[in-house]
């Protein structure tokens, strides 16, 4: 194609593409929305009816909310529009989707990604609100700019939001805690978690100084109330009706749990069994109390001596070992049930603290559990021990934990939906599956909501399949977030099968014997928008 | 902030049959006058903004910078000046003029002669041609020799070029005369004028003049002469053209010339000698520059701001002062420079000092210290005034550090409203689509239509979510420093690179293009490659590709017409087989040259334009893009961009992409075809050719997505990412099922080779710096093609240093293609060594390349830890450690050797 094209090159025309030529501004209604959506049945009724009497709250003043009405509604069989429940499926947006100077990244690639998402019909995103970037330069000073842009961005696409707060760090893409805790974790390092050896983790607070004045006179969980407090001030117009769920971070990750892994190398391709995090002296002074009041003083002097270091496998050590390790002894249990217990009362004091803040706004609470799955088939699951929970082959570590959540009347965010055991390292005695299904079977018991996620962001071997088995079937998920919108997930490698994912949902949800003949081909049920409930920590 | 301008890489060249489609027909249409352009010839003026430096010299720093305002009385210490910029002053200046066409008598009846002149000064160009009697097509053909005048210069075999000249002392007209006789078969003449100044056409009604000696022609469109009158159209190429002819023409005559033209219907050989003048625009873009400096006084804790310009004449300044970024203009205190005047109690207007010499003017100003900004116009006269991008000249007086970063800001604003407006309109273009499916959705009550309905609907969506995902992918992975470049062809580079994946062969392909811009001449070049294809093949080559099949308007075959006739100048249908077959006997795959971004029409519509389709595909002008003015559309907007010479396909038409997958599928089915080059893909959406692809499981396939590359002041970037990211961003449109020229590792070889810069052959990451750099298993690396090279030479690779280029693109990874005219020249027996070592070596398209060199006059780079190789005169040997190297090949500043 010779002369003209040279021409074409000389003048590089601008034309670009045909979108100029709407004009609509309708604003988008969501109920229009018509694509697909899957649609299953609830089957925790009766759970959520227990709920609503387990409900209260130890430490703050806490409501208990009215559940949403439509699920208190008949049995299944009689009103089937509204016992059709629906897996919402959300997207997570870039963790640094606001930079530390509170612009948005990539607005242009998020504003696109958006519509994509909307025109798929995906229900809302996920949106990861940083403590260091929010409150960054001083306590109590506030900072939303960015993360408004972005609510009134989803909320023009008609997008529901949901909300993840993180009171963590992230090493990629970097992003620290505030710079003033930062500065007082200087002068203070007590602050932040240590392990056996002296070394500390500074990716967020220590449990232990929840409630000790070390922030300039506040305690943390004040910090946290207030942080909470101004987001929801400042969101008030996006509350209930763009914000659907907020989740509220529990720790390392967002998770309820020490990080307990955090000095793993990434040579090896089987974790270890990471390190007890109770060496920091409020720590240490927590223990002591509890060993004296225990009638064991000496206890309490420091954690378990014979717990191998975060590369090693159970066995180096004794603590762990399946047969006679300390972890059976009296002393192990003393410890144990001290160390999940902090971890517990820690995770309680959050979510009736995010539950008294945000109770009255329409949006459902979430909190965020590990899927600690190596180990998980030993006796003493050693990676679930190290990391507070205290769940070994005699002791269900997760009624207490769900217990906890019904308590506060918060829904529970289960990582790990993408992982199957088939592709995990036979030598680290893994079990995805299993320990999701004993979550799984603690929530039920205790009327708990499941929310699920998929944790690896460069895609799991088979973690379609198993996402949609971990969807479908007994499995009720009330919303699933999946993790996360990037450049990798809209390359050609992945955007083809995410999208394949949807259909494939809708696929099911077409073939369903219990769908209404008339809703065959493309649209959908649209029961609720609002009592709906995210989830998603960082 | 450097500029980046945007160089041509082409010399602006046509062909006479480009423009032949758009026939507005004129006499039966006289309303069509309102086409032509009004150009008021005052009212543009405009000057655009560029940095062409900045320089901030921090107080502490530099003594040695002086600055350029030496006019200064005041002696200037350079450590007090914190800021300095010059800006280019760019202006078009109207020259307003006329041509004149006249058609006359001769010496006697037999022979008459055309004139043709215009009186605006410059470098003319009569580019011109004859059609004889008896010829259907458009094309032209070049006149006998005997008519064209002194000085002419052929171009190719259909066209003209005479200068036009001032026949005698003081005429007020170039003009050129051509003399020709009534008894000769020619049927037209045909032309249009060029300046050489600009490289503007001048063309009538966006296509070419055209004088008709014989009566027949009248009927179309284009026909000047006798009584009918001029429409006029800035040209078929658009923006291209600098110039701007006005709007004249009368109703009246276009009239008379219905009525005349069909008297003339019944005269044979008729000839009316006529006089037609026409008033033109010619646009002339004057660059200037002004600089302004500021420093501050110490001694009176002012601000001393000078400015200065290269415009002559009298230049004035229209200034204020402001306080903040608000940039509300006021007046400061006096005094004020001489020569100043107060306007309208809102400005100053300060006359410039004339510069000794005579070359520009300057002026110094001196500023109270209290003010934040220094705002600026410049008015040459009442009518002519030059602003820094329609806005203010503004200029910090502030010499705090944050100031050039806030004058870039200023910069970054029309642009960030530009973003905008598209944002909005992005919303809307979603949000219409919502509100369709919402349309659709309570249109199922019809029980009838609802499935199809709702089928398409989702069609579309699907087909929008996908453009947008790749949109949203494509700048995601530019802001993400974790962009996939080498993940991607890491993670392939694991599977065994065997595997044949659709659309990209098995890796280890070597392309022949099987053909160059002069093959069609002979009428049976298939004939001719098929005696050529087992040596092809010896030679090491697995893929040959052959020129475009169809029939065409052009005889390369590059305008379509009938895509199921494949009947070209290279031979018919049954020898296209013949010679497919024959390829493949010899184990080679072939690829079909396909033009899908354009197609020539068969039918004019109800206006007398172009654009309905005969043949087997007889699609009507739904099928053309909307946004050609010249083809009168009825499509959608394109989706790329646009190529004036012809309709556009519109393929967001289902119908058009059903056609199209059908035609691919019948080629490979019926003619064997393996596989396709993709012809300007740069005009349609990428995710299109990912939809002809997946129809038809080509084994191989390549797009041709050439742009130019970046140039600072006439050097090339050394950073071509974004040139290179384009061509990703079609293949990632394309879902990565099409690979493309590679056409940004050309571009660095030219200038790597040609300037002895052989750094340039190492990105910033010590990769390759091309398309192979990034995406290698996508890239295909040529020297030359058609295009580029042969006889039409857009872009030549630098005289004698081809081999180096083969040297290069035959030893690295990527698929390499090799330019027939290469093949067969003295450069054989190289590149048949060449060939042999990849073969040898088994060096494929995801071969791991270490640069181990990249200095000014040496590259050298070990592949695969197989092969090395150098460019340049500099020394390389490679390292004589573990691996044993022995000397395979050289020649002219390269040298392969290999692992033993």
């Amino acid at each position: 194609m010779g002369n003209s094209q040279a021409n074409v090159v000389k003048t590089g025309l601008p034309y670009r593409d045909s979108r100029v030529c709407c004009s609509y501004k309708n604003k988008i209604d969501d109920k229009v929305l018509f694509v697909n959506r899957v649609s299953f049945l609830g089957q925790n009724r009766s759970a959520n009816l227990r709920k609503a009497q387990l409900r209260f709250c130890t430490k703050a003043s806490v409501q208990s909310q009215p559940l949403p009405s439509d699920r208190d509604s008949g049995p299944l069989s009689s009103a089937r529009p509204k016992s059709l429940d629906a897996v919402r499926l959300f997207v997570g947006l870039p963790l640094d989707t606001v930079s530390d100077a509170n612009t948005v990244n990539h607005a242009k690639a998020i504003a696109a990604g958006l519509k994509a998402l909307k025109l798929l019909g995906v229900e809302g995103v996920e949106l990861p609100v940083w403590w260091g970037v929010a409150e960054k330069e001083a306590m109590g000073k506030y900072n939303w700019s960015g993360y408004l842009a972005v609510a009134e961005m989803v909320e023009k696409i008609g997008l529901k939001l949901h909300v993840s707060l993180c009171f963590h760090a992230l090493k990629q893409p970097k992003i620290p805690l505030p710079d003033w805790v930062s500065q007082i974790g200087e002068s203070q390092s007590s602050i932040f978690y240590t392990d056996q050896s002296g070394q500390q983790f500074k990716g967020c607070l220590s449990l232990a100084v929840d409630d000790l004045p070390v922030l300039d006179g506040k305690t943390p969980i004040q910090v946290y109330q207030e942080f909470c407090e101004s987001f929801k001030s400042s969101f008030k117009p996006f509350m209930g009706t763009t914000i659907t769920g907020i989740s509220m971070g529990l720790g390392p990750d967002g998770e309820l749990r020490y990080p307990s892994h955090h000095r793993l190398a990434k040579s090896s391709k089987i974790p270890g069994v990471g390190e007890f995090q109770c060496c920091d002296r409020n720590m240490l002074n927590l223990l002591q109390q509890h060993a004296e009041a225990n009638g064991n003083p000496l206890w309490g002097l420091r954690g378990p001596h014979d717990a191998p270091s975060y590369d090693e496998s159970p066995n180096s050590n004794s603590f762990f070992k399946d047969n006679g390790g300390s972890w059976e002894s009296p002393y192990g249990d003393f410890f144990l049930s001290w160390y999940s217990s902090q971890l517990i009362s820690h995770g309680n004091c959050l979510l009736s603290l995010a539950s008294s803040t945000f109770g009255e706004t329409g949006v459902s609470i979430y909190g965020k559990i590990p899927l600690i799955h190596s180990w998980y088939k030993t006796r003493s699951h050693p990676s679930e021990l190290t990391a507070g929970l205290y769940n070994t082959a005699k002791r269900d570590g997760y009624a207490a934990v769900a217990e906890m959540f019904a308590k506060n009347s918060c829904k529970m965010i289960l990582p790990g939906m993408d992982l199957s055991d088939e592709h995990q390292p036979r030598e680290s005695f893994s079990s995805p599956e299993s320990l999701l299904a004993q979550i799984r079977t603690a929530c039920n018991k205790h009327g708990v909501e499941v929310s699920g996620q998929n944790s690896s962001v460069t895609g799991a071997p088979g973690g379609f399949e198993q996402m949609k088995k971990n969807l479908f079937g007994e499995n009720v998920v009330d919303l699933f977030t999946y993790q996360r919108m990037g450049a990798y997930f809209f390359s050609p490698e992945h955007f083809p099968s995410f999208t394949k994912f949807v259909r494939n949902l809708n696929q099911l949800e077409l073939h369903g014997d219990d769908l209404p003949v008339e809703e065959e081909v493309t649209e959908s049920v649209h029961t609720n928008a609002n009592t709906n409930i995210q989830v998603q920590a960082a | 902030m450097s500029t980046v301008t945007i160089r041509p890489l082409l010399p602006s060249y046509r062909r006479a049959n480009l423009n032949f489609r758009d026939r507005t027909n004129i006499l039966l249409k006289p309303n069509y006058i309102n086409y032509s352009i009004k150009s008021a010839p005052n009212a543009r003026r405009f000057c655009s903004f560029k940095k062409l430096q900045k320089i901030t010299v921090s107080s502490s720093t530099s003594t040695s910078t002086s600055p350029a305002t030496s006019t200064d009385t005041t002696p200037v210490r350079p450590g007090d000046v914190f800021f300095k910029e010059t800006f280019p002053l760019k202006r078009t200046h109207a020259v307003e003029g006329k041509m004149f066409v006249r058609l006359q008598k001769g010496k006697d009846e037999k022979n008459w002669q055309l004139s043709v002149g215009c009186n605006i000064p410059g470098k003319w160009i009569l580019h011109w041609g004859v059609s004889f009697v008896g010829d259907n097509g458009s094309e032209w053909d070049q006149p006998p020799k005997k008519m064209r005048p002194p000085g002419s210069v052929s171009i190719k075999d259909y066209a003209i070029e005479t200068p036009l000249k001032k026949l005698a002392e003081g005429d007020v007209f170039d003009q050129v005369n051509i003399d020709f006789d009534t008894r000769s078969d020619i049927a037209a003449i045909n032309f249009v004028l060029k300046d050489e100044e600009t490289g503007a056409w001048y063309q009538h009604r966006g296509r070419d003049f055209k004088v008709p000696l014989v009566d027949y022609l009248q009927h179309d469109g284009n026909v000047i002469g006798t009584k009918s009158t001029f429409g006029l159209w800035p040209g078929a190429l658009g923006q291209l053209s600098k110039m701007i002819l006005k709007a004249d023409t009368s109703q009246s005559g276009i009239q008379d010339s219905s009525s005349e033209s069909c008297e003339l219907k019944q005269e044979n050989k008729h000839l009316e000698g006529f006089y037609e003048e026409l008033p033109i625009v010619k646009e002339i873009i004057i660059e200037n520059t002004v600089s302004v400096s500021v420093r501050k006084c110490p001694e009176t804790a002012k601000t001393l701001l000078n400015l200065e310009t290269d415009l002559t004449g009298d230049v004035v300044v229209h200034w204020g002062v402001c306080r903040d970024d608000s940039k509300n203009w006021e007046i400061p205190a006096e005094p004020y420079p001489p020569e100043t005047i107060v306007f309208k109690n809102k400005a100053l207007r300060t006359l410039l000092q004339p510069k000794e010499g005579g070359k520009g003017c300057s002026r110094l100003f001196t500023l109270d210290e209290e003010f934040a900004g220094f705002l600026f116009v410049l008015k040459l006269n009442e009518n002519t005034w030059l602003k820094c991008m329609e806005n203010d000249f503004y200029i910090p007086l502030t010499s705090s550090s944050c100031l050039p970063a806030e004058s870039v800001q200023e910069m970054l604003i029309p642009g960030k409203a530009e973003e905008a407006t598209q944002e909005v309109s992005q919303t809307a273009y979603t949000a219409g689509i919502i509100k369709e499916i919402r349309n659709l959705v309570s249109d199922f009550s019809s029980d009838i239509s609802r499935k199809t309905k709702s089928k398409e609907a989702q069609k579309s969506i699907l087909l929008e979510i996908e453009k947008l995902a790749a949109e949203a992918y494509s700048i995601f992975r530019t802001t993400a420093p974790t962009f996939f470049e080498e993940a991607a062809v890491e993670l392939e580079e694991s599977k065994p690179p065997a595997k044949i994946s659709p659309g990209t062969g098995t890796g280890f392909e070597i392309l022949c293009q099987g053909f160059n811009w002069e093959s069609h001449k002979s009428g049976r070049w298939y004939m001719e490659l098929k005696e050529k294809a087992t040596e092809l093949s010896s030679l090491g080559f697995s893929v040959i590709w052959l020129p475009p099949p169809t029939e065409s308007v052009s005889p390369e075959g590059y305008m379509p017409r009938d895509l199921y006739n494949l009947s070209s100048r290279y031979g018919n249908i049954d020898e296209l087989k013949d010679v497919v077959n024959k390829f493949h006997d010899v184990g080679m795959k072939i690829l079909g040259d396909v033009v899908l971004n354009h197609r020539c029409a068969h039918y004019q519509n109800q206006n007398g334009v172009w654009n309905i389709f005969g043949g087997r595909l007889n699609w009507d002008d739904r099928a053309v893009v909307a946004d050609d003015p010249h083809f009168q559309g009825q499509g959608n907007k394109s989706s790329g961009d646009n190529f004036h010479a012809a309709p556009n396909i519109d393929h967001s038409q289902d119908f058009v992409r059903k056609d199209i997958k059908e035609w691919l599928c019948w080629l490979r089915n019926e003619i064997g075809y393996d596989g396709w080059r993709l012809d300007f893909v740069r005009g349609f959406w990428g995710g299109y050719v990912k939809d002809y692809l997946e129809a038809t499981e080509p084994y191989f396939a390549v797009g041709e997505y050439w742009d130019s590359l970046s140039y600072t002041y006439g050097e090339m970037d050394h950073n071509q990412d974004a040139h290179r990211q384009r061509i990703i961003d079609w293949i990632n449109a394309a879902s990565g099922t099409a690979g493309a020229f590679d056409v940004t590792t050309k571009g660095i070889l030219h200038s790597a080779l040609d300037r002895c810069e052989y750094w340039r052959l190492s990105d910033e990451k010590g990769k390759p710096p091309g398309v192979v750099g990034w995406w290698p298993s996508r890239a295909v690396t040529f020297i030359e093609n058609h295009d580029t090279g042969s006889t039409q030479g857009h872009w030549r690779f630098p005289g004698g240093r081809e081999m180096q280029g083969y040297a290069y693109i035959l030893t690295h990874p990527g698929t390499p293609s090799v330019f027939y005219d290469h093949i067969f020249s003295h450069y054989r027996q190289e590149i048949e060594a060449l060939l042999s070592v990849r073969k040898r070596n088994k060096i494929h398209c995801r071969s791991r390349v270490e640069i181990v060199k990249a200095e000014r006059d040496v590259y050298a780079a070990i592949i695969d830890e197989k092969v090395a190789m150098k460019l340049g005169p500099g020394h390389y040997e490679p390292p004589s450690g573990s691996q044993n190297w022995s000397f395979v090949t050289e020649g002219r500043d390269y040298k392969v050797w290999e692992a033993a």
